[in-house]
């Protein structure tokens, strides 16, 4: 009889002992807080499942920045940089060529692209080049369907070139 | 959201085609050339089926390429 109440009395202090820290957390807690993020191409993942503090990309709703907790969303992403902020503190920065973010329940970011270099890996100059070459295939009397292929490349190039100065 | 592409006829699946070629092309000599070595989409092939039978497999992009014909076609009527 009295073994069945210690351990009834256990059962019932256990909650408490897990709420206990809680109560004690302030927002300096909150700061080890991850986020796993995956960053995946066709023909390579550049992260898999690795905490990161901090994930930014252009949208096509808008530039985002999501932290851990994030409400999950579904984001369409622009032709542009997605900028990694990794634990040691240091960032690194990627251009991708469009895709879709998820964010998904309990810190989850998964970014899929088709293309995806950082941004050291890029030459200003090619970028110059196939600048001025879509421009006189958008202003030539091309198809309307290459009209719009070289203003799509206009998009990612220009997208590029702010991003490279 | 509006895109001036679609407009065009153009699918989100050549949107996105168009944009993967652009930025393989602004890469630096070696990155560029390890980039194209390894191709587009020309390795993607899909089957479609019916009935419970598997259609003949299709390579993605001239299935894209067809696609584009026939929207464009709609476009224009």
């Amino acid at each position: 009889m009295n073994s069945l109440r210690v351990a009834r009395a256990a059962i019932r202090a256990r909650p408490s002992a897990f709420r206990a820290p809680l109560q004690r957390r302030t927002y300096a807690d909150v700061a080890p807080d991850k986020i796993q993020l995956s960053l995946a191409l066709p023909h390579q993942a550049i992260y898999k499942s690795q905490d990161v503090v901090q994930v930014n990309f252009a949208a096509e709703s808008g530039d985002m920045g999501v932290l851990a907790n994030h409400v999950p969303s579904i984001e369409q992403l622009k032709p542009g940089l997605v900028e990694v902020i990794e634990e040691a503190g240091g960032s690194k920065q990627f251009f991708l060529s469009g895709g879709f973010a998820t964010v998904q329940p309990g810190s989850v970011l998964s970014i899929n692209a088709v293309e995806g270099y950082p941004l050291e890996d890029f030459s200003a100059e090619a970028v110059r080049n196939q600048i001025s070459e879509a421009q006189k295939i958008a202003q030539g009397s091309g198809s309307e369907q290459d009209i719009a292929e070289a203003k799509i490349e206009l998009e990612v190039l220009e997208s590029l070139q702010a991003v490279l100065k | 959201m509006a895109f001036a592409w679609k407009a065009a006829g153009i699918t989100y699946n050549r949107y996105l085609a168009v944009a993967a070629r652009v930025v393989r092309r602004s890469l630096k000599e070696d990155k560029r050339l390890a980039a194209e070595r390894r191709g587009e989409m020309s390795e993607m092939r899909f089957a479609k089926w019916e009935g419970g039978k598997q259609g003949d497999h299709k390579d993605l992009e001239t299935a894209n390429a067809k696609a584009l014909a026939e929207n464009a076609g709609q476009q224009s009527q």
